[in-house]
């Protein structure tokens, strides 16, 4: 879970581009950068340092999406 | 072999890379009883000095507010009284422990709607430009490793004509102020900081990273220099807190 209006004010600390909800994995994720953040306790952690890089293939199905 | 960049850690020298991370520990340590020991360190009167930075920040109905460093929440509270239902605030802070401990502090306060909480770095603060009416770094910017690089990211983040306050530990004015408070926060603060968290070691950082921090017209110069305009500042309880104001241009 994380807060719509926060949600909709965040971007990517290392892009400044826009960010993708994956509900799934609960993570905000940055299609530009390849970086995945998540969300601890409904607050969004917005570190390069605590992000998730992205693999080839999440990337890829994302571009044939 | 090229030597590893340093930068100071209170009086001690760090590589580049780790100060974030020895701040971060030391805030770790106190974030419970971070509350407790401002009142005691103080004797309360930084809540006057966070009255005061909330009176300067004219902010008002439906603004936006950043408050970066904002720990366990004490300026977030109030903004979240003068956005009301249309406005909202943003907590941020660089360390979970500080941040876990203004969020449930704030759900017990009864805040909610508009005011969310992000775990972010000065420097790379995660917002579009222009997104905010008000930023403000209480007891923040201190800790920061490169503080112009955090202050470029406020600039880029405010709206042009949006404010950023800057409250923060400065240089006492008075050399007999200076002296006695000198002697109160080598001495008396690690000695405090002992008995109620256990830790001398991150109240003698604290004493130390306030004499490193730059003062009052250094500070200034840095806002403009970053591009900030109708800088200025306001010396509180004889310097020991300075105020700093700047406007994007």
């Amino acid at each position: 879970m994380i807060d719509k209006k926060l949600l909709s004010i965040l971007v990517c600390p290392v892009s400044k581009g826009e960010l993708d909800y994956q509900a799934d994995k609960n993570e905000l994720v940055c299609w530009s950068s390849g970086l995945a953040y998540p969300v601890r306790d409904g607050i969004p952690v917005m570190l390069e340092s605590e992000a998730r890089a992205l693999s080839e293939d999440e990337k890829q199905q994302h571009k044939h999406r | 072999m090229s030597e590893k960049k340093t930068t100071h850690f209170g009086f001690e020298q760090v590589e580049v890379d780790k100060k974030a991370e020895r701040v971060a520990d030391v805030f770790h340590s106190v974030a419970g009883k971070y509350d407790l020991m401002n009142d005691l360190m103080s004797g309360g009167v930084h809540r006057l000095w966070k009255r005061y930075t909330i009176e300067k920040s004219a902010v008002r109905t439906g603004h936006k507010v950043l408050d970066i460093a904002g720990g366990t929440g004490d300026l977030s509270y109030q903004f979240a009284q003068k956005v009301g239902p249309e406005g909202l605030v943003v907590l941020a802070d660089i360390n979970a422990s500080m941040l876990n401990v203004g969020r449930d502090r704030l759900t017990d306060r009864g805040v909610a709607g508009n005011l969310t909480c992000a775990q972010a770095d000065a420097q790379y603060l995660p917002f579009p430009d222009n997104t905010f009416d008000c930023i403000t770094i209480a007891f923040g910017l201190r800790n920061v490793t490169d503080k112009d690089l955090a202050l470029a990211a406020m600039l880029r983040v405010l709206k042009p004509s949006g404010r950023l306050l800057i409250l923060e530990f400065s240089k006492p004015a008075n050399p007999l102020l200076e002296k006695a408070y000198d002697t109160y926060s080598f001495s008396l603060l690690p000695l405090m900081g002992k008995l109620i968290t256990n830790d001398a070691d991150s109240y003698r950082y604290l004493a130390e990273s306030i004499r490193m921090h730059p003062d009052q017209k250094t500070l200034q110069g840095m806002m403009d220099n970053a591009g900030f305009v109708m800088t200025e500042f306001q010396n509180m309880t004889g310097g020991i807190v300075a105020l700093h104001m700047g406007v994007k241009p």
